[in-house]
């Protein structure tokens, strides 16, 4: 089967062709600048052909239309026709309390994606243009939706209210939902894969550490809590979110500083964090290279960063009533060394202990770091969203096409 | 001032602008206010530096208006005098494609008179800006007499994309809001004149008995007490009540200076260059 995964952004669309049950990517690229001047489609083949062209695209529709030309055209395609795409797997941001799982878009889908778009209103209305792009360009191929929010779906009440107004809640669905869930989902089945043990007798924490950053706790497979929240402000310490703070002081400078609300949001999501604290850069390998040169700012951004997911390891053993594995994935998660050891730093008593000459010298791959008398498993692995987003298109769409035998019943 | 705000507001909204004036030295005065204001919001930490980096790019300046034939709007924010309107629009007929919509700024005068300068009357429509700006989100959009459905909804359409609140009305003096405010304004200078009660109190009492956020003479110092009695005027003239006349105090104050912010002294003084509290 070969499934076309789409993540549509507002003005990017980026692409990834599988083919199943292989499970290889045929290639992959992504259109960006959608509606502006200069549009540009990026496209790498898995043999390593790659091409760069300057496309006219003034909507997502177009935008997908140039992916399909491209996986088509003769030069740098993968197929020789658009029928033989079997199906489009979607990325969507948020699914609210009424999308627990990946599923079919049908029509009832679509109204409720669109239902969550106030949950999400950055992100849902574009992945939204993702699926009626594709209707109208593959009419008849199936498409799946896949949602960020899906994985977390199983966190217990007592985890995801929070101590504001239950009436919030029940207004208007004021609760966490957590995101990257596919990505916690993948790299907790992939350690336990490396650990030769089955997900489901495990209680592992997943670190997911880049641009945004979460963390997990999944206990026998299932998500028990995870750092971000209503929105994907809350939490760690990120390159410009703040994560976690006392909610009375955006009140405070509010008040303070007559700020108006979209003020106050942006300076809490791209004023604060990696950048705000050390007012150099929001990029983790910045802030390590000052950090490094003896900047002090940079040095007290990449302290709060590492305690703030130590604090979460502690509170999500604490959770789960232990841990059995501590994964680190993203850009940071497996690019950073210093991170991984600094978030580490005194989890003897915990039975974590990393394998330092090891970890100083892994990085982009998926890798090991368990010192030899560490009871605590620290592994790096390479997410791949894409990946669970092709499977659970592939499962989906295969049991549309089971034999009579399944409509008798 | 207000064609430099709509520039602003129309790059951070992702829209293509051509910025464009008769004198470069304007221009440059303009591009120079937008930085600044782009800096502002920075601080105010509304936006990032990149994004200052991103909206930049999507102004374009020229010198008069000839280069500028492609755009979709033609938006003309010269001042409020009715003779300087009609000869930027037929400028604007020479300069711009047949399918161009022109958009006049004005906030007194008739925009059928304006439209009549042009042979495309139904594409000519009234965007009312207020100042400053990036901060006031709501534009009246006014229909004259021979604006079609077609051209309104694309102003319509246009504000929208720029995140502004529109408000449909028909072309008559003031619209809402000068016809409204102004006559306000005027109404507490002359409680102030009479000896009814203080500056402060005046707009102690409406901001807090009404919940505006500044008093009318406070806020008369930021209009610019020459541009209220200028409205003022026009609306006397237009039509013809005298509920309009201006207040004396207003005429005195202008006569010696006193415009407000923009002179370090209205009915309150602004000690630093014009933009300190009062």
């Amino acid at each position: 089967v070969r499934i076309l995964v789409i993540n549509s952004g507002s003005s990017s669309v980026k692409y990834k062709f599988f083919v199943t049950p292989e499970n290889k990517s045929l290639a992959e690229g992504q259109v960006e600048r959608i509606g502006l001047s200069g549009s540009l489609l990026h496209h790498k083949r898995a043999d390593g052909d790659r091409v760069r062209v300057g496309v006219e695209v003034t909507d997502h529709a177009q935008a997908i239309d140039a992916v399909i030309a491209v996986l088509i055209s003769p030069n740098h395609g993968v197929i020789t026709d658009k029928s033989e795409i079997d199906a489009v797997g979607h990325r969507i941001a948020h699914g609210g309390e009424s999308l627990t799982e990946s599923v079919l878009v049908t029509p009832e889908v679509r109204n409720k994606i669109e239902n969550c778009i106030e949950l999400a209103p950055l992100h849902n209305p574009h992945n939204l243009r993702g699926i009626d792009a594709c209707a109208e360009l593959l009419p008849g191929v199936p498409q799946v939706a896949v949602f960020d929010t899906a994985f977390h779906h199983t966190i217990p009440r007592h985890a995801y209210i929070y101590a504001l107004p239950y009436v919030l809640y029940r207004r208007y669905g004021l609760r966490r939902y957590g995101f990257h869930g596919t990505s916690h989902c993948y790299v907790a089945g992939r350690a336990a894969e490396m650990m030769g043990e089955d997900l489901e007798n495990l209680k592992v924490i997943t670190c997911h550490l880049g641009n945004g950053s979460s963390m997990a706790a999944i206990k026998n497979g299932r998500s028990v809590d995870t750092s971000m929240g209503f929105t994907p402000l809350e939490g760690l310490v990120m390159g410009t979110r703040c994560g976690d703070i006392d909610p009375a002081t955006v009140l405070y400078v509010m008040g303070k500083e007559r700020l108006t609300i979209s003020e106050a949001n942006a300076m809490l999501n791209k004023h604060s964090g990696l950048a705000g604290i050390s007012g150099i850069s929001s990029d983790m390998r910045e802030i390590e290279d000052e950090a490094l040169a003896g900047n002090e700012r940079a040095g007290l951004a990449l302290d709060i960063f590492s305690y703030r997911i130590r604090k979460y390891i502690g509170a999500y053993a604490a959770a789960m009533g232990g841990v059995d594995a501590i994964v680190f994935t993203g850009g940071i998660g497996v690019n950073s060394p210093i991170v991984r050891r600094k978030s580490l730093e005194g989890l003897d008593y915990l039975g974590a202990k990393l394998e330092d000459s090891v970890n100083d010298e892994s990085m982009g791959r998926d890798v090991d770091l368990t010192a030899p008398n560490s009871r605590v498993r620290i592994l790096a692995i390479l997410t791949n969203e894409e990946l669970v987003i092709a499977l659970d298109t592939d499962r989906i769409v295969g049991s549309l096409k089971k034999p009579e035998g399944d409509l008798n019943v | 001032m207000i064609g430099q705000g709509i520039a602003e507001v129309a790059a951070s909204s992702g829209i293509e602008v051509v910025l464009s004036d008769l004198e470069k030295g304007r221009l440059e005065a303009g591009l120079t206010g937008i930085e600044a204001s782009l800096d502002s919001s920075i601080e105010r930490w509304r936006i990032t530096a990149g994004e200052k980096r991103a909206i930049l790019s999507r102004i374009k300046t020229v010198v008069g208006i000839d280069e500028a034939e492609e755009c979709e709007f033609a938006i003309g924010a010269v001042p409020e005098k009715i003779k300087l309107k009609m000869d930027l629009f037929r400028q604007f007929e020479e300069a711009f494609s047949p399918e161009t919509v022109f958009v006049t700024t004005t906030s007194t005068l008739s925009i059928t008179r304006i439209a009549g300068e042009t042979a495309r009357p139904e594409k000519v429509v009234g965007m009312h800006f207020l100042h400053p700006v990036p901060k006031r989100n709501v534009v009246e959009v006014v229909r004259a007499l021979k604006t079609s459905d077609e051209t309104l909804a694309s102003a319509v359409e246009l504000a929208t994309e720029m995140k502004k609140q529109v408000v449909e009305v028909y072309e008559y003096p003031g619209f809402v809001t000068t016809r409204v405010i102004i006559p306000f304004i005027n109404e507490a200078a002359y409680a102030l004149m009479e000896g009814v009660a203080t500056i402060e109190g005046i707009d102690t009492a409406m901001k807090l008995g009404f919940g505006f956020p500044v008093g009318p003479l406070e806020l008369a110092d930021s209009i610019g007490l020459d541009e209220v009695i200028q409205r003022m005027e026009g609306m006397f003239h237009e039509l013809g009540d005298f509920k309009y006349r201006p207040c004396p105090l207003l005429r005195k104050m202008v006569r010696d200076q006193k415009l407000g912010r923009k002179t370090g002294e209205g009915f309150y003084k602004y000690p630093d260059a014009g933009e300190g509290k009062p």
